[in-house]
């Protein structure tokens, strides 16, 4: 008798939990947003869900380099979602990357941008009167826009150096239509974060740096 | 009911609620994620050619495959008469070369020297002078750094070379200042890394010319063919 009304409370614990997930499902939530791609490499790759109901969980190799890459710039597509039932913004951090050989691979060597933010499938809410704001100066493709400095280095509009700490790169109004607590193919928004490395004369080495997105509640905005 | 299919009854439905659960758990939602990256940079240098030869005090001869800056080196000359009817003191050839590296590097040169002759009055490794000229870094995206010439430099000097009072031949004595002292693959030029973290389109980098001199003389007659590579390496 004990053990039939322990594990009626147990029974009872489980549903409670399941119902304290509903009551904060679809608040904010961020994952994969589709097959990530990478161009120009050599020996490169990235590796990363195609399933839109993955978390975000994505690995960058740019591959070589060095000038032994012929190829003009190495480019990566990474498809983020973005899931709302409230105004949002979205925040990037990195570790790593902090070689002291200023020839070696720099945090500003490697463009990186946010380009085409397009809603998920028929339940990614549309707001009328507000708009997904692409922080400045992330609004780029930094493959597109590739400059010269005037020590010959590459430049981008923007890198991983504008990020500085929890950078906020994106914010805007409601995300998804539904209160789902499962994510969905089709219940928010996507964007593209674009990384680029252009081979250069880089001191030899490996380098490395890790980037957490994060979304939390943004500013109010009406919908 | 009876009591035995309650039990059974209750269970399934405890075993659906943890499927329930663990269906949430896994499309379960996060507020992050992460991306991760790396990239290398192997070492890496290249020799190219640094432009046109030049060529001079030759009788006849001339450069039969001339050297384009930036493209790879292959530079064929012939260097005309080098008997006696050579009235010039010298026969010298000017190759430029270039260097580019993001590493440490080290130039060597590797000759051979083959003459129709059977004497030892023929042309020689000895007889062909050589030596690495002034070294020039400049130009955006190119490091300063302090390179070390193995070699004596333009071996028509009067310091690097002189006729021998025994023989009467004339001989390039100066260090590493002729080709037999390339009989194998010998370091002419070392240095620091060249350039900067610019792009491979930055045509800039490290230029030398390299001397080839003969002193025209009663060589032994007949053809004589000389091969010199150089090869750039970062240890």
């Amino acid at each position: 008798m004990r053990i039939r009304h322990f594990t009626f409370a147990l029974l009872i614990l489980l549903v409670l939990l399941v119902g304290s997930s509903n009551t904060s499902a679809q608040a904010l939530d961020i994952s994969s947003g589709g097959q990530p791609t990478i161009t120009g490499s050599v020996s490169g790759s990235v590796t990363g869900s195609s399933d839109v109901r993955n978390d975000l969980v994505v690995t960058i190799n740019f591959g070589e380099v060095s000038p032994l890459n012929t190829n003009s710039i190495v480019k990566v597509v990474v498809p983020i979602a973005i899931r709302s039932n409230q105004p949002y913004q979205v925040a990037v951090s990195m570790s790593g990357l902090n070689n002291a050989n200023a020839q070696a691979v720099q945090a500003s060597d490697v463009g990186f941008g946010l380009q085409n933010i397009r809603v998920l499938g028929g339940a990614g809410k549309i707001c009328t009167q507000s708009t997904h704001v692409i922080q400045s100066p992330f609004n780029d493709d930094p493959s597109s826009s590739v400059t010269i400095g005037s020590n010959g280095r590459v430049v981008y509009p923007s890198t991983l150096a504008n990020l500085s700490g929890s950078t906020i790169i994106l914010s805007g109004p409601q995300l998804s239509k539904n209160n789902s607590s499962i994510r969905q193919q089709s219940d928010g928004y996507v964007f593209d974060a674009i990384f680029t490395l252009t081979p250069q004369f880089f001191a030899a080495g490996v380098s490395s740096a890790t980037l957490l997105f994060n979304i939390s509640a943004g500013p109010n905005l009406p919908c | 009911m009876p009591r035995h299919t309650t039990k059974i009854i209750f269970k399934l439905c405890l075993f659906t609620v943890l499927l329930v659960i663990s269906a949430v758990m896994c499309l379960g939602q996060s507020t992050s994620g992460t991306v991760s990256m790396s990239a290398t940079v192997s070492k890496f240098v290249e020799i190219n050619s640094g432009g046109a030869v030049t060529l001079s005090g030759n009788s006849g001869g001339g450069v039969t495959t001339d050297g384009v800056a930036n493209s790879p080196l292959a530079v064929s000359i012939n260097l005309g008469e080098l008997g006696p009817g050579n009235t010039n003191s010298f026969v010298t050839a000017l190759v430029p070369l270039k260097l580019r590296s993001n590493a440490s590097y080290v130039l060597s040169a590797s000759a051979t020297v083959t003459s129709s002759g059977s004497t030892a009055n023929r042309i020689g490794a000895a007889d062909v002078g050589f030596g690495l000229g002034t070294i020039t870094r400049s130009g955006v995206g190119v490091n300063t750094g302090a390179d070390t010439n193995a070699t004596s430099g333009d071996p028509t000097l009067p310091a690097n070379g002189s006729i021998n009072g025994t023989t009467g031949r004339y001989e390039f004595t100066a260090v590493r200042s002729n080709l037999s002292a390339f009989s194998s693959s010998t370091t002419a030029l070392s240095g620091p890394y060249i350039m900067n973290a610019v792009p491979r389109s930055n045509a800039n980098g490290l230029t030398v010319p390299a001397f080839f001199a003969v002193k025209p003389q009663f060589f032994e007659n007949g053809t004589t063919t000389i091969s010199v590579t150089f090869t750039v390496t970062a240890p």
